[in-house]
């Protein structure tokens, strides 16, 4: 019984891993299995069965990274650590045997995050803190579904605002080179990685007990007073990794900045030019040329994939440690 | 506590201090209000209001801001306004105060001198800046730095220096800031100092001022956020709502009943009921693209709820807490915040050359599955783990097993909770563009549904079960509405892309709009019951 389960499961995904047609044929054995199981070892057959989705929700992640290192392995054997320092041209061709360069969309990815968070670290502190602290009771619910709401705007369409907007604004008046510039994006994306500052910042200020709150309150202090040097010191860990979470969102934004953007790869001079007539980052570069790429440029593509996801799982880490290491500090005052 | 809030103690007295205060910060407010509306081009710099240009009553509100100012200062140095001001201003306000000097030294320097010049302006303005931020009494260290400021722009505004004519065009970029953005951007931010300044005045400086100072500054930060949201929306709807509406009537459409003979007057919305191609349409709509985003959804709903209750259900009632849980616990995190195009190059690699070899719907279900996953499990693990004990500790004082308590105890009290997490989650993916550019579109105008019911088809050779239709590119709204962007000339002439963009966003604002209010409007539905319990 278990064995049949545990074989059947291992030869589907193998079989699925290999790409056989005959993948059809254990993934049957499979549901048979679990039929009969259901039948008759219910409880047991739960927890085998909530244990593989566990395993299989690890198992995707693995999936990815597996993925992604095996596609980017070409590019990175072709280029060499050229891939991540090459700073002279060509950058970006197919011509000479193909010549990938990362590093102007590493320098793309970097301004819009760099503009983004700072566009989306003060609003979303600020909008944490009233929410939490200030608000009266009706205003909040209001306001938080509000920014909730905020948050499930589909990027592409913050682009298309962006770029049938903001675009031919700057465009417009500040006479940017081009349509689209790595300032303009900035804004719309950091205005998309706000809600999450706001909410992940809101849930560690109101986790402070507020016996804290109350403690400072009684001896005299006003309310500001008490938020800022009870309330905020407390959920700082949290807040932080609110915005932490932010910038991996505000790195990972895609499509906004795929519409917004010139795709012209490229240095800016000097390097915080932000209204220069490039736009290319690590995503929009993906979402641009992934659809009819191949060879050595796919595998590019494909590096590029890792270099942001691994920046954005090492935010993500250390958002977690940030926040587990609040969980400890509040725990213990308790 | 709340006694307290409301006695004579906290609030202030109806002194000259609170009317002086509270009526900078009103002008101010309004300031702010007017630089916006200038900003986003409803009202115009060079237009004449009551006889006078808009960039000169804003340099006069400006002035009288500043000199308002002063005033309190001077006031309250004087004894006239009765108000308890601290020692200092503090280091932060000093920072600030230092920093802002600081550019307008660079900038005042930089354009009478060029070169070194420059950066001895800069150097020299934050000092003093810092000083008289720093120095003297909270009384004169926040007022006098913002009234010297807005005196400045005020009078630089008043006298036209600064106006819809004027350019700065710095050297580090090809790009110039015209005056019709530095107007309103200098008033909005010397409205908000002055807002900042007004507020502590009013409320007599000391721990009492900061606070009303610091809330009216957030206020206003809000207010705009929440300003910005509405203006994103609002124009969604005022740009969408014509090509919506295009052709659509109450009773214009005719439903045959069949049998019958007659035809019953139905209402008509060609936009969503049209396809987006094909030659004999009259106006083009997206049912190709709401049908995919449908199937898309249901795809990835049936593959992740399924997964990630099952994985909140091992993790909450199974698991022992420990490396594996937390194992789990940090690459579900790392789900949730892996970029949507890594899932699409993830689904191109792994999927679609073992699945369709090509764009496909199910390559497209699969991938938002896997994004929806993460999520599922996050909030299903919290509504479970939000289950009181006494539920399962009744349950199993009954004698009742384990399993059979998490099926009839536990994951019906949590169903709530579930169901408000993956209808949020829906409402994320249902919007996602970025994967489906690299494992989903098809043509950017379809000109047919998907017909998935109707393609089920049993073969001999495995997979034996096969269809067609799945295994087809199609179109998500989404991604219709990036294919209007990118795709060139609309094919037909009663739209252009831009319009056919317009409406598709809208149409898709409305449905992620629809789910999260459906949602939000859960949650606040179960948490009233779980309450009144």
């Amino acid at each position: 019984m278990h064995a049949v389960g545990i074989g059947s499961t291992v030869l589907t995904f193998g079989l699925f891993m290999v790409g056989s047609d005959w993948t059809i044929l254990p993934f049957l054995v499979l549901l048979a299995t679990v039929g009969f199981g259901w039948r008759y070892y219910q409880s047991e057959l739960a927890k085998g069965l909530t244990l593989l989705t566990t395993v299989a929700t690890v198992v995707v992640l693995t999936l990815i990274i597996g993925f992604l290192l095996l596609r980017s392995m070409p590019a990175v054997r072709h280029m060499g650590l050229d891939l991540l320092t090459r700073t002279s041209g060509p950058l970006w061709s197919s011509n000479q045997g193909g010549v990938y360069a990362l590093t102007p969309m590493m320098v793309g990815t970097a301004l819009t995050t760099i503009i983004a968070t700072a566009i989306a670290t003060p609003f979303g502190i600020a909008g944490a803190v009233f929410i939490s602290e200030i608000a009266p009771r009706r205003v909040r619910e209001v306001v938080k579904p509000g920014i909730e709401l905020m948050a499930g705007i589909p990027s592409i369409t913050y682009g298309f605002i962006g770029l049938t907007i903001v675009n031919a604004y700057f465009f417009d008046a500040f006479r940017t080179p081009t349509i689209g510039s790595y300032f303009a994006a900035g804004i719309m994306i950091g205005l998309m990685a706000l809600p999450t500052v706001v909410t992940v910042a809101e849930d560690a200020l109101s986790a402070v007990p507020d016996e804290m709150r109350n403690g400072s309150l009684a001896m005299g202090s006003t309310e500001w007073q008490t938020t800022k040097s009870v309330t905020i010191p407390a959920a700082l860990s949290g807040i932080s990794a609110g915005v932490l979470l932010g910038v991996g969102r505000a790195m990972g934004e895609t499509m906004a900045a795929t519409v917004m953007l010139s795709h012209t790869k490229g240095f800016p001079a000097p390097p915080f030019d932000v209204f220069s007539g490039y736009g290319e980052t690590l995503t929009t570069v993906i979402a641009f040329e992934g659809g009819n790429a191949s060879g050595i440029h796919l595998s590019a593509l494909f590096a590029a994939g890792v270099v942001l996801f691994s920046m954005v799982m090492l935010l993500s880490i250390g958002s977690q440690y940030v926040e587990w290491r609040m969980h400890r500090k509040l725990g213990g005052e308790q | 506590m709340s006694y307290v809030d409301r006695s004579a103690l906290v609030t202030d007295a109806r002194n000259a201090a609170g009317l002086l205060g509270g009526g900078i910060a009103t002008l101010a407010t309004g300031a702010f209000i007017a630089g916006w509306a200038t900003l986003l081009q409803w009202l115009d710099l060079s237009g004449s209001y009551a006889g006078f240009s808009l960039s000169t009553w804003f340099g006069g509100a400006l002035l009288v801001l500043g000199v308002g100012l002063a005033l309190a200062a001077l006031g309250t140095r004087a004894g006239f306004l009765e108000t308890t001001p601290d020692d200092g201003a503090g280091l932060l306000v000093a920072v600030v105060f230092g920093l802002l000097w600081g550019a307008v030294g660079l900038l005042l320097t930089g354009a009478l001198i060029d070169g070194a010049g420059a950066w001895i302006g800069a150097l020299v303005g934050s000092i003093v800046g810092l000083a008289l931020a720093l120095g003297p009494r909270e009384d004169f260290g926040s007022t006098l730095p913002p009234a010297a400021f807005l005196g400045l722009v005020g009078a630089l505004l008043y006298t036209d220096f600064i106006g819809r004519d004027f350019v700065f065009d710095p050297g580090w970029t090809a790009a110039i800031f015209p005056g019709a953005a530095i107007v309103p951007g200098l008033v909005i931010f010397g409205s908000l100092l002055a807002v900042w300044s007004g507020g502590k005045v009013a409320a007599g400086f000391g721990p009492q001022g900061r606070q009303r100072g610091i809330y009216y500054l957030i206020g206003l930060a809000i207010a705009s956020m929440l300003g910005v949201l509405a203006l994103l929306i609002g124009f969604i709807i005022v740009e969408g709502l014509d090509v919506l509406l295009t052709g659509a009537s109450l009773f214009g459409g005719s439903l045959r009943i069949p049998g019958l003979g007659f035809s019953l007057p139905v209402p008509q919305l060609p936009f969503l009921t049209n396809v987006t191609g094909g030659l004999y349409v009259e106006v083009p709509g997206v049912l190709p693209a709401a049908i995919g985003t449908l199937w898309l959804v249901f795809g990835a709903i049936l593959l992740a709820v399924p997964t990630g209750v099952g994985a909140a259900i091992f993790l909450t009632e199974y698991a022992e807490q420990g490396r594996f849980t937390q194992v789990v616990e940090v690459a579900t995190n790392g789900l949730w915040s892996t970029p949507s195009i890594v899932f699409g190059l993830f689904g191109l690699a792994f999927l679609v050359p073992r699945i369709s070899g090509g764009n496909s719907i199910v390559v497209g279900q699969l991938v938002l599955g896997f994004m929806l996953l993460p999520l599922v499990v996050i909030t299903s693990r919290e509504a479970i783990l939000a289950v009181p004990d006494g539920y399962r500790d009744a349950s199993a004082a009954l004698g009742v097993s384990r399993w059979e308590t998490i099926k009839s105890v536990v994951v019906p009290a949590a169903m709530p909770g579930v169901i408000t997490g993956v209808i949020l989650g829906v409402g994320r993916i249902a919007g996602e563009t970025a994967p489906l550019l690299l494992v989903f579109g098809g043509p950017p105008y379809p000109s047919s549904t998907p017909n998935v019911l109707g393609s089920f088809a049993l073969s001999t050779r495995p997979p034996f079960i096969t269809n067609e239709a799945l295994l087809e590119p199609a179109s998500a709204l989404p991604y219709q509405l990036y294919s209007s962007i990118t795709a060139g000339v609309f094919p037909k002439e009663i739209f252009t892309d831009t319009e056919f963009g317009w409406g598709t966003a809208l149409v898709l604002l409305l449905v992620v709009i629809g789910l999260y209010a459906i949602g939000v409007l859960s949650r606040l539905y179960f948490r009233k019951k779980l309450h009144h319990e």
